[in-house]
């Protein structure tokens, strides 16, 4: 197993997180991911992961603990957030695509405005990554006229035209109908076969097995466990993670 | 016959009259036009101020100061708030009745326009606020570009309804002696001594404007329509 990638993308320091109605959701959460790295975080509802993921680009502000990402401290007062997550791509469970845009123009739309990339060279790149995944003939319809999988598909290609250093993903196929989701998951896989720094909050276990280089296993807002997938599936510790498992895997 | 044809004359064409008309319209539209703009421009300050302070809890004193602009506005007529304005803010100045009539209008329709924005904003899903921070637009930028877009849109009814209403409610301005539409038809009705031909030409023109008006707003929505779904 090559858990041991590349130097610390990420590292989060006793994350903490009490929501406003007084639900601890995360209750202290240090992890290092690495680029080049795919983890995969899983867990029952409630558990903490979404939260933990969306805490990584700041769209969750955690109460208490510190995420370095690349070096610098987000939770530190001066730093430009904006900057930082343009370096980070998010994909969303109901993939966000902005409605009022077009296809190419919901790529194009944050690496002309905010990289200040030439038009051209950014629609050049978003053809080729369009052609990717299959939908180039569909670069001038609307989010509206799109199947979830389309959309989701979409929404990956996005993130990726802004050429971002780690992929966040929450729970990419949970909105999706069922003979979708091999669509979403492919583009996913050939992301990870690319050595894209991935984090994946997912139900999806097939996909952890296969692709992850690390499975994270969270409960009550903590980690529970953590391995490489083929001990984390076959060989599981905690009484917790084997129960989970036992009622995920039929 | 001869008698409407000496009604006519009387009423519009004698001591060319038609010019209270003609000038009175014009009145009406300047006033409009631009209460509409200090509207729109005030409104979506006020708007943005206000959803920003229930989305992100910034800009508390600048939204509770909208609140009370808001209430204040909304809770008095708008005759009242016209006479306040000649008599009371610029009353120890000479100050023209149109410009007067413009600030009035304008920081009345501002209360308005500010709540149909605001709930416009809030109707897009807070995914959109989502999607645009998590690529690195700041909450302004986010704003700019992916959420008042779309607000835009699904406010465009509600809008062009509270325009419609501006018009009309502009009719009020005689109230300071402004020479409108109204007010010229009044003071036809006041030298003719006919109320009959004066005030339904009046009538009538506002009926076309509103129609023309909402005709206008129809084609835009429709328009914002294409580009979408």
């Amino acid at each position: 197993m090559t858990t041991n990638k590349g130097e610390v993308l990420i590292r989060t320091e006793n994350l903490k997180k009490v929501f406003p109605g007084g639900l601890h959701a995360l209750n202290g959460v240090s992890q290092e991911i690495r680029k080049g790295e795919v983890v995969v975080i899983v867990g029952p509802s409630g558990s903490g992961k979404s939260t933990f993921l969306r805490s990584l680009n700041l769209l969750e502000v955690p109460t208490e603990g510190h995420i370095y990402f690349d070096g610098t401290d987000l939770m530190g007062k001066d730093v430009d957030l904006d900057k930082h997550r343009q370096r980070m791509g998010m994909v969303f469970q109901h993939f966000n695509l902005f409605p009022h845009m077009t296809i190419l123009k919901n790529m194009t739309l944050a690496p002309v405005k905010l990289q200040k990339r030439p038009k051209e060279e950014v629609e050049k790149q978003a053809m080729e990554l369009l052609k990717r995944v299959g939908l180039e003939d569909r670069a001038n319809a609307y989010p509206s006229q799109l199947s979830g999988g389309q959309k989701q598909r979409i929404a990956i290609v996005r993130a990726l035209c802004m050429n971002p250093e780690v992929m966040l993903f929450d729970e990419p196929t949970s909105a999706l109908d069922p003979e979708m989701v091999g669509e979403v998951l492919n583009v996913m896989k050939e992301l990870a076969n690319e050595h894209m720094t991935m984090v994946v909050v997912t139900h999806e276990m097939g996909f952890a097995r296969e692709v992850a280089d690390r499975v994270i296993f969270m409960a009550d807002g903590q980690v529970q466990e953590e391995n490489d997938p083929e001990n984390f599936f076959e060989h599981p510790k905690s009484e917790r993670l084997k129960t989970f498992l036992s009622k995920i895997i039929k | 016959m001869e008698w409407l044809r000496e009604q006519i004359y009387n009423n519009f064409i004698a001591d060319n009259r038609w010019r209270y008309l003609t000038n009175g319209l014009k009145v009406t539209l300047e006033v409009t036009f631009f209460a509409v703009l200090i509207g729109i421009v005030l409104g979506l300050l006020v708007a943005v101020v206000r959803s920003t302070y229930a989305k992100t809890g910034k800009m508390k004193i600048g939204s509770f100061l909208c609140g009370i602009y808001i209430t204040v506005i909304r809770g008095t007529p708008v005759v009242v708030q016209l006479l306040i304005i000649y008599f009371v803010v610029f009353g120890s100045v000479k100050i023209d009745k149109v410009f007067v009539a413009i600030m009035a209008f304008g920081l009345n329709s501002g209360a308005y326009v500010a709540e149909i924005f605001r709930s416009g904003i809030m109707s897009i899903d807070d995914g959109q606020f989502e999607a645009g921070r998590s690529l690195g637009f700041s909450y302004g930028k986010t704003m700019l570009y992916i959420i008042m877009p779309q607000a835009f849109k699904n406010v465009l009814p509600a809008l062009g309804n509270e325009f419609i209403v501006l018009l009309k409610e502009t009719s009020v301005a005689g109230y300071i002696a402004l020479e409108d539409l109204t007010k010229g038809g009044d003071i036809i009705r006041s030298r003719t001594f006919s109320a009959f031909f004066p005030l339904l030409t009046v009538a009538l023109i506002y009926l076309v404007m509103v129609t023309i008006f909402t005709k206008l707003v129809g084609i835009l929505e429709r328009r914002l329509r294409n580009s979408d779904h």
